[in-house]
């Protein structure tokens, strides 16, 4: 048995480099491609994450300390990929040639573009931002979209999850937690601003999810509504006008609010129909990547020496993504132990 | 000219005197029926139209171009064109020349109305005359005519994509019977004058194949029994006729005139709506044109299987059939008779009984009173617009840009314009809406209604009765202040946008060119593969009522791609539901007019 | 059992004694009326819910819980203007339900 086999991993997300980090400690030779010029994929742009609001940097340092040394290409994309006797033959858009015995999709999500629900107003009005341009103001301080003293704003769920309207009808499974971990951010920072949830259902399944949400509503004074916004318009003072059912009481729901953050659901990596076409991998309706089996064989595919980790076969937290990848890991150890 | 027999008969020509006299009292019994049914004041209508001499020669008039030339359809498809004109007119000219035939050398026998179609049996050539070779010279060319229009009918028949359809009706079994003895008629006529023609004298066909069939058939024994055939084919095809698709040429002869008198479709089934759906040719040209068709289950929903569920009376279809409509009028504009399909169907739409009927009587327009002062545009967003703000926006902007005081109907959503009700044949309800947005307008003190909806428009424009005050769409009045100078727009030299007709403001309201005019003032404009009255519906219609999101999905996607055949930088429409369907699926911007217009602004 | 105050019958859900008839006959000419998820985003953007209370959600589960006259009085003042329609994020055809629902209302399969 030779140990000196090469896996191609495409992303350089947590996802990927903690499955090139676990690979390499089984022996084997891994390689990153990553299409950004930098490796860390979503959580780097991140500033806190839930449930425990530890930094994202410093989880996004740690795994990019543990892929030192490793042959990483960035700025580049898979051009072609071909399968041979002996393993895959990969092409990079930079013309490099790369023989591998495995690959590894790690090419995770696409955040759903917040201006494609034209009826909550992202892009048309003053106030309107995504939970990305919210943790990307936590880490700058800069939007001038975010009022200098808000008195009332409101969080979105579900923005294009669970809307066939918008092509997506799966859960994204972090959102919910995702609003209330930055409502009690944007709280802890205004503690005189109203804070709203506007929420379909909770979905707060993880370790410590419940606690959350039980100090956003007990120490934090955090409303939760059960009701989804259906129109947003702007008031003639330039605030933001949201249009609800209050489901609990049965009655329409009317708001004024100085910022509304929509949180952006997690939607298939536009580039996985090329990706799929290039080794002929079947899709999901959802546009994800199809594993194995949806219960034990989560990160095996189809095909023979390519396997998944992390957001490729559906939205995931992190936790769940890095033990994935090691899982994806421990997969491909095993394969390519198989192989003469 | 001679007459053979003195008793200018024989029992041959029963078949279809018998044909003929039926067809001809089921379609007078048919008329006088169809009038009878027609509402008192529609009826008036139609019978002054037909003493003003006016709309009389524009009866004449369409009746000859569209029922015999098929003016329309050769515009179309000239090969069907050909094929339909050929049979139709040499037919005509047929009979007419056989009339002028017996006026000329037998007057004596014009009462006898089987006599001009046989004339060449009954009579003997005594001497060749200049008249007489004309006459038979132009009786063989348009036999001839005809003869190469039903070849061309065969091999439609067996591969109709030759011809450039893409799919065609299965007939029904007596329409094969129908079609089969039209088939046979002609070359009877032919073979059986050719026999006769030494006798009766013959032209450049038939006197070389009676010439052909003296060398190894012998003409007399076989004259008689093809001229039997014939007569038998003539009968068969009138007897079935009015049960078969061919009863479109009587009734189309009905459905012009009672057009051209401004009549429209108010009873389901009755007067107006009869003529229509049988003088349906049944040609099929609607089923490519129907965006629904690029879903194979749709096949028969499209407008000549309605007229056929009409004509047969199957309730159950003809419901499914009228629901399922996206009412967008494109096979009206391609139907060559002119079958009113969307209309048709509104009208089943009315039948439905139902147990809850909305009223409005307690909603107090004074509820949805306009402020904002003198201005004298007033602008309605309607229920659409409010779910595409940017297209809101983007038109208050425009009416500021361009120093154009107005205020707003609906600022937080206001009563509905009526017209979805209308779709769903809910006269009634309809008609309260229209009473109270009639109260809230009026009341306004507005001399112009701005509308950003193509479907409010359409019902602001049709229904309303709002004299005095201009109902004007944004597309059109935004084009207006460009061309005035009011508003100053940059043009984008590298913008290549491609416009979509809404069906509402398109088809229904005529409106085509002010919002080209528009785009072309900020970009370049680039048409869509079918564009103008042509245009493929955006797949959102208010106008289905059972169609469902899932459903519309892949017209959604054949109008995309019928718009992307330039390969625009994106699409611009005028109409908040089309932007709101296409950009569920469109990769390039979607954008309403107005959206254009205001980035393109200062 | 005592809890202090008693319960009235007609406050309650007694799903053994609800006649779900005119809710199924409905879900066989709209089947989308089964996949509601109570999200109220038909009812937030509903004009005239503000002046009656119309609510496509409601009219569902009113169905589903036998309080067919709330459900009657709600539709009665419904426009059809497909507002609900365009917001639902079930793609449930709103109208179709409507539409339906009114002549179920009226004939003899649905009377109560």
């Amino acid at each position: 048995m030779t140990m000196d086999r090469k896996i191609v991993i495409i992303g350089g997300g947590i996802a990927g480099m903690e499955t090139a980090a676990c690979l390499r400690d089984l022996g084997w030779t891994p390689v990153i491609v990553e299409q950004s010029s930098a490796l860390g994929g979503h959580v780097a742009e991140w500033n806190c994450l839930f449930p425990d609001l530890a930094p994202a940097g410093k989880l996004v340092d740690s795994l990019r300390a543990k892929v030192e040394g490793i042959e990483i290409h960035l700025d580049t994309v898979i051009a072609a990929i071909n399968y041979l006797r002996k393993g895959y033959s990969l092409v990079l858009s930079d013309g490099t040639k790369l023989q591998s015995d495995a690959v590894v999709f790690a090419t995770g999500f696409s955040l759903f573009r917040a201006e494609k629900k034209e009826e909550y107003g992202y892009g048309i009005y003053d106030h309107v931002i995504s939970n990305k341009d919210l943790e990307l103001w936590f880490n700058t301080g800069s939007d001038e979209r975010v009022p200098d003293n808000p008195k009332a704003v409101g969080f979105v769920h579900c923005v294009g999850s669970r809307d066939i309207k918008a092509g997506n009808t799966q859960c994204s499974k972090v959102c919910c937690i995702t609003a209330i971990k930055q409502a009690i951010e944007f709280k802890e920072k205004f503690p005189k601003a109203e804070v709203y949830c506007f929420y379909m259902d909770l979905r707060l399944f993880g370790r410590k999810y419940e606690d959350f949400y039980i100090h956003a509503q007990k120490d934090m004074g955090i409303h939760f509504i059960r009701g989804r916004v259906s129109e947003v318009s702007e008031t003639i003072d330039g605030r933001v006008f949201v249009k609800a059912e209050d489901t609990l009481s049965g009655k329409p729901l009317r708001v004024s609010l100085d910022l509304l953050v929509l949180m952006a659901g997690i939607v298939c990596n536009r580039d996985n129909d090329r990706l799929a076409q290039a080794v002929s991998l079947p899709l999901d309706e959802d546009g994800f990547f199809r594993s194995r089996d949806n219960v034990s064989q989560l990160t095996l595919s189809d095909k023979p020496g390519v396997f998944f980790a992390g957001t490729c076969t559906g939205p995931k937290t992190i936790p769940e993504t890095l033990a994935e990848a090691r899982s994806a890991a421990l997969a491909v150890n095993e394969y390519l132990k198989t192989l003469k | 000219m001679r007459e053979r027999f003195a008793s200018g008969f024989d029992p041959f020509v029963i078949p279809f005197v018998l044909g003929m006299v039926f067809v001809l009292s089921y379609c007078l019994f048919g008329m006088i029926r169809i009038l009878v049914q027609l509402p008192k004041a529609d009826r008036r209508k139609f019978l002054l139209s037909l003493v003003t001499p006016k709309t009389l020669l524009k009866d004449i008039k369409d009746i000859f171009l569209n029922c015999l030339i098929h003016v329309k359809l050769w515009k179309r498809n000239p090969v069907l064109g050909y094929m339909h004109s050929s049979i139709a007119f040499g037919w005509f000219m047929i009979i007419l020349l056989g009339h002028l035939e017996v006026m000329l050398f037998l007057p004596e026998r014009i009462h006898l109305f089987y006599y001009p179609i046989f004339f060449n049996y009954f009579v003997a050539e005594t001497e060749t005359t200049l008249q007489g070779a004309v006459l038979f010279f132009l009786m063989d060319f348009f036999l001839l005519m005809i003869l190469s229009g039903i070849v061309l009918a065969i091999i439609k028949r067996v591969r109709s994509r030759i011809v450039g359809m893409r799919r065609t009706t299965n007939p029904s079994f007596l329409d094969r019977v129908g079609l089969y003895s039209l088939w046979a008629i002609f070359p009877l006529r032919l073979l059986c004058e050719s026999f006769t023609a030494h006798i009766s004298g013959g032209s450049f066909l038939t006197l070389p194949m009676n010439w052909i069939f003296r060398q190894f058939l012998g003409n007399e024994l076989n004259a008689l029994p093809t001229w039997w055939a014939y007569s038998i084919a003539l009968g068969v095809f009138m007897t079935v006729l009015p049960f078969t698709r061919y009863m479109h040429i009587p009734s189309e002869m009905l459905l012009i005139p009672l057009r051209n008198a401004g009549l429209h479709i108010l009873h389901p089934r009755k007067g107006f709506a009869r003529v229509q759906f049988y003088s349906c040719p049944g040609c099929g040209v609607c089923i490519d044109a129907c965006p629904m068709s690029v879903r194979k289950e749709n096949l028969k929903d499209c407008t000549v299987y309605l007229n056929r569920q009409l004509r047969r009376g199957n309730e159950k279809r003809i419901e499914e059939i009228s629901d399922k409509c996206l009412m967008c009028g494109k096979c009206t504009a391609v139907c060559q008779v002119g079958v009113q399909g969307p209309e048709l169907r509104l009208a089943q739409r009315t039948m439905r009984n139902y147990g809850v009927n909305p009223h409005y009587s307690d909603i107090d327009p004074e509820r949805f009173r306009v402020e904002g002062g003198s201005a004298k545009v007033l602008y309605f967003a309607g229920c659409m617009t409010h779910l595409t703000p940017g297209i809101g926006k983007s038109v208050r902007s425009l009416l500021d840009k361009a120093g154009v005081p107005f205020k707003m109907m609906d600022p937080e959503g206001g009563l509905c314009c009526g017209r979805p009700m209308m779709m769903a044949g809910r006269k009634e309800q309809t008609r309260e809406l229209i009473r109270l947005n009639t109260d809230i307008i009026r009341n306004s003190g507005c001399t112009t209604l701005l509308l950003s909806c193509p479907i409010c428009y359409r019902i602001f424009k049709e229904r309303y009765s709002l004299d005095g005050i201009r109902i004007v769409h944004h597309s059109v009045f935004f084009d207006e202040l460009i061309k005035q100078g009011k508003l100053s727009v940059q043009h984008n030299d590298s913008l290549r946008l491609a416009y979509h007709d809404p069906c509402e403001l398109g088809r229904g309201c005529g409106i085509y060119d002010e919002p080209r005019s528009a785009v072309s003032s900020v970009a370049e404009l680039l048409e869509a593969g079918k564009n103008r009255e042509e245009s493929i519906c955006c797949g959102g219609s208010l106008g289905s009522l059972s169609l469902n999101f899932e459903k519309r999905k892949d017209i959604t996607l054949a109008s995309l791609k019928n718009l992307c055949v330039e390969d625009p930088d994106g699409i611009v429409t005028a109409c908040p539901l089309c932007q709101s369907t296409f950009s569920n699926y469109s990769d390039i911007p979607v954008q309403d007019i107005a959206q254009v217009l205001d980035n393109a602004s200062s | 059992m005592d809890f202090g105050f008693s319960l009235s019958p007609s406050s309650a859900v007694n799903l053994d004694n609800t006649d779900m008839s005119l809710y199924e006959r409905l879900c066989e000419r709209e089947p989308g009326a089964k996949t509601c998820m109570a999200c109220g985003s038909c009812s937030a953007t509903c004009t005239v819910s503000a002046i009656n209370g119309m609510s496509v959600r409601k009219v569902i589960l009113g169905l589903q819980r036998g309080q067919f006259r709330d459900v009657e009085k709600m539709l009665s003042r419904c426009m059809l203007c497909g507002k609900c329609t365009m917001v639902c994020p079930r793609g449930i055809n709103t109208r179709h339900l409507i539409l339906e629902l009114c002549r179920l209302y009226g004939s003899k399969e649905g009377e109560l």
